[in-house]
């Protein structure tokens, strides 16, 4: 909503979080969020909601609160059983219009990110995606401050939505931190009507399919095991394979890898292969030349294993292991499994 | 079946730099290219269009030179393209960008099918296709990785989800954004990207367009970028780990416990 | 192929306009010109196939839509393996119909827009991701006896590696050997020259921009180092007498009129 004057402004207050839930069951970047709109509540001296749609949802409500939400904004509805972000957008402007939030924080997932988009467009509002910071601007018109990469990674910019109410940002899981639960909190359920209007005809759910075999993707992965030559033959690839397994990653390859028929080509990584920004990429094997550095050089932290010191990865890498592949690998995974 | 695919013009290489003096960004090379992602939106449309008959029409709003990639998508199988192109829109953020391109395809009229690529590698937000669903008030399906149905006033579709997928009904007129798991998009030809060179594409204004001007452009947009600074360089500082295997391996794992990445 | 090192022909290497050229005609125009001058000179054209993953258009469709003639000697096409299987197939059935011989089999670059060759394509079921070797089986295979394959040899990559690949190429059908860029000379030459007994084709750097090289050598090497391009082409045909020449970014302006003072 267009909010020009200050008198328009001031009408919107608190921080709301738009839980993430998944077959009933509320997903950890809830918390992060809460977390993170309790620090910007407290700079605004005002309060945090969370707001829940969902069927069956009213199980973990107390957690909500234990994680720092004021208030409970819950719609529970057999009709919101399914993702259907057409409905839910509907509802929440609604809800906008009645309650006011100041801000509207949601997680950056895939249901994230087709649901706030539609919103923000529904209610006029400015939305940032992807925010890596969030912070209020105490110098001067206490606006949210939405921080973010932009041109892969290159840049960092901030924005601002000046006119406009609430203030939408969307944050990817495991950037913001949860707060420890204080299970001494309690707060407040405010219980809302889904109505027809909501309901949309055009789309339906027709059934969800679980992927329990669903390889990480590259591009998505939180973290990349990579091997090269030094991987000396496909072999090599399964032990790589054992270790993203125990991190939840994926695994790449050089081009040198690729170029002996080792890993399949949807796994270079490099200038002429895919370009990924992991938060760990763990290089296995790999001298590192330079249109191979170009596809991974982004990665929040880059530990290199090899048995050459000068190699370029290992003068590039935070972290540099010294040795035989062979041997530290198998060690790694070991020492995964016992912990 | 009338589609539309939403096409954007974007630098061949998302390598920038700050210029120091103007403290605005130099983007390293000349080179645009068209949205990595809307190549297969275009190819989704393309072979929709080859199934069931019917006209692909790119659509992008962009400066004058955004022509380019419009050509490339008529040498990729669109039929006709437009360009929308104002004063007006410039600096428009994703809001501002979709209330415009909904416009547009509610003047081409009876659009059926709308396309769009997950989201473009330089500004990355995924924003514009959902928003683009808000404004004309049809029904999406974004992270859309598989076609199942198509034919009549319906399609069957995947949506791809973290873990797994969803098997959903569309029914059209809708806005669907694809991702590259889609299909594998063709590449030109010499004939028909000789061909695609003599193909007329009109420019809309905004008056074409009957768009609310306070709306448009950068005064328009709800979100505004303030500050933009080149992100951290890496620290130069090297972790040396030697030794025995089993220590170097418990040592790797305490450090990125002790990071938080564990 | 060794007609041409008897014959003090040159491969000469012309790249194929890129997609994304800003200026189509123009480079049409001069590709053609580059073709047709390469060809009255007596030496063999040889036309990359999207190198370095760049989109780029082919060779046959090149020759095809600018109508241009065709010497079934004077013609080699680069080939990779980033194709669909009907593109490979297309290629294959156009360079025969119009009696193209050589061909030059290389893994080659990818991109995100480029397609790639699966092993069942090529049936070769059994490896993880195809290589020059399972397509040089591939073309034998579906075309028994109608072309002159050649391969790459990298001589900056690890030696045991590479001579280890180089003997699946031989298995698999090599006629020809072509190098990466040469520097003067390269021990490794020699061995090859030794274990491999097919025409050898060396390749010679030919612009003044050495360090453009970098990526291929491994190393970096410094953008204002001196080259002389033309003095390293002499010093190749005085090392390699036997060998045949492949001239990479030729200068059409300058170098090229003098070629044909260089070998005699």
């Amino acid at each position: 909503m267009q909010t020009k004057s200050a008198s328009e402004k001031e009408k919107y207050r608190n921080v709301w979080v738009v839980a993430e839930t998944v077959s009933g069951q509320i997903q950890s970047v809830t918390g992060e969020l809460l977390g993170k709109a309790r620090e910007l509540a407290d700079k605004r001296g005002c309060e945090v909601w969370c707001v829940v749609l969902g069927a069956g949802v009213s199980g973990g409500l107390e957690e909500l609160f234990h994680q720092q939400a004021d208030a409970v904004l819950l719609v529970e509805d057999q009709r919101l059983e399914s993702f259907v972000e057409e409905t839910r957008a509907r509802l929440l402007v609604r809800l906008i219009e009645k309650h006011r939030p100041e801000i509207l924080l949601c997680g950056a997932t895939v249901r994230g990110r087709a649901l706030v988009p539609r919103l923000a467009a529904l209610a006029w509002c400015g939305l940032t995606a992807d925010c890596t910071g969030l912070d209020i601007d105490t110098e001067s018109g206490s606006l949210l401050l939405q921080t973010r990469p932009a041109y892969g990674g290159n840049i960092i910019a901030t924005i601002k939505s000046e006119n406009h109410r609430p203030q939408m940002a969307t944050v990817r899981p495991r950037v913001m931190q949860a707060l420890s639960p204080d299970p001494k909190r309690r707060g407040r359920i405010i219980r809302e009507q889904m109505n027809g209007g909501d309901e949309p005809a055009g789309k339906r759910v027709l059934r969800s399919v679980r992927d329990t075999e669903a390889r990480v993707k590259l591009v998505d992965a939180r973290y990349i095991i990579a091997g090269g030559r030094g991987l000396k033959g496909p072999e090599g690839f399964k032990l790589l394979e054992q270790l993203a397994a125990l991190v939840g990653g994926a695994v790449g390859a050089s081009r040198s890898a690729v170029d002996a028929g080792w890993a399949a080509y949807q796994r270079q990584i490099g200038q002429t292969g895919q370009t990924v920004q992991p938060k760990v990429y763990i290089a296995c094997g790999i001298s590192g030349q330079i249109q191979h550095l170009v596809g991974m050089q982004s990665s929040d932290l880059i530990v290199a294993i090899n048995k050459d010191p000068e190699a370029p990865l290992m003068k590039l890498a935070d972290i540099a292991l010294v040795g035989d592949l062979f041997e530290i690998v198998p060690e790694l995974i070991r020492e995964l499994q016992r912990t | 079946m009338r589609i539309v695919v939403c096409i954007k013009q974007v630098p061949a290489s998302t390598g920038v730099s700050l210029d120091p003096e103007t403290k605005t960004l130099r983007r390293e090379g000349a080179e645009a290219i068209m949205n990595p992602f809307d190549t297969y939106a275009l190819e989704q449309g393309v072979l929709l269009k080859e199934a069931h008959g019917g006209e692909v029409i790119a659509l992008s709003m962009g400066p004058l030179r955004a022509e380019a990639a419009l050509r490339e998508a008529l040498s990729c199988g669109a039929d006709r393209a437009v360009l929308l192109n104002d004063r007006a829109f410039a600096g428009s953020d994703t809001w501002a960008t979709s209330y415009v391109l909904a416009a547009a395809i509610r003047r081409i009229g009876e659009v059926e099918l709308v396309i769009c690529g997950r989201q473009a590698i330089d500004g990355d937000t995924a924003q514009v296709g959902p928003g683009l669903a808000g404004h004309l008030g049809w029904p999406q399906l974004t992270h859309v990785c598989a076609l199942e149905e198509s034919g009549g006033k319906s399609l069957t579709l995947r949506r791809m989800q973290e873990e797994g997928y969803d098997l959903c009904g569309l029914e059209l007129p809708a806005v669907i954004t694809v991702v590259k798991d889609i299909n594998q998009p063709r590449i030109p030809s010499l004939k028909s990207r000789l061909a695609s060179k003599k193909a007329e594409i009109p420019v809309w204004s905004a008056a074409d367009l009957g768009v609310e001007t306070e709306k448009l452009g950068l005064a328009g947009s709800p979100t505004r970028v303030v500050k933009i600074h080149p992100a951290p360089c890496r620290q130069k500082q090297t972790l040396l780990i030697e030794g025995e295997a089993a220590e170097c391996a418990q040592r790797l794992v305490r450090e990125l416990r002790s990071r938080l990445l564990l | 192929m060794q007609r041409h090192i008897d014959n003090r022909s040159y491969q000469v290497e012309i790249l194929p306009p890129k997609q994304s050229s800003e200026k189509l005609d123009q480079d049409l125009e001069s590709f053609a010109s580059r073709y047709t001058r390469v060809l009255e000179a007596g030496y063999c054209a040889c036309l990359t196939d999207n190198a370095m993953g760049h989109l780029a258009f082919q060779g046959l469709e090149l020759i095809e839509e600018l109508s241009l003639p065709v010497e079934p000697e004077q013609v080699m096409i680069h080939l990779n393996t980033f194709h669909t299987k009907e593109g490979l197939d297309q290629i294959l059935a156009a360079c025969r119909a119009r009696g193209i011989k050589h061909l030059l089999v290389v893994s080659g670059d990818g991109s995100e827009r480029l397609p790639k060759l699966s092993p069942a394509d090529l049936g070769a079921p059994a490896v993880e991701s195809v290589t020059s070797v399972e397509l040089l089986g591939y073309i034998r295979r579906q075309h028994p006896g109608a072309f002159n394959l050649g391969v790459a040899f990298n001589p900056y990559e690890p030696e045991e590696h590479e001579f280890e690949k180089m003997k699946r190429k031989l298995a698999a059908g090599a006629c020809f050997v072509i190098t990466q860029p040469i520097i003067g000379n390269h021990p490794l030459l020699e061995r090859l020259m030794e274990e491999v007994k097919l025409p050898l084709i060396v390749e010679a750097w030919m612009s003044k921009k050495l360090h453009l090289l970098s990526e291929c050598v491994g190393y970096e090497i410094p953008e204002d180092t001196a080259y002389d391009p033309v003095a390293n082409l002499k010093a190749l045909h005085a090392h390699y007498p036997g060998c045949g020449v492949y001239l990479a970014l030729l200068g059409f302006k300058s170098q090229f009129p003098i070629l044909k003072s260089i070998w005699v």
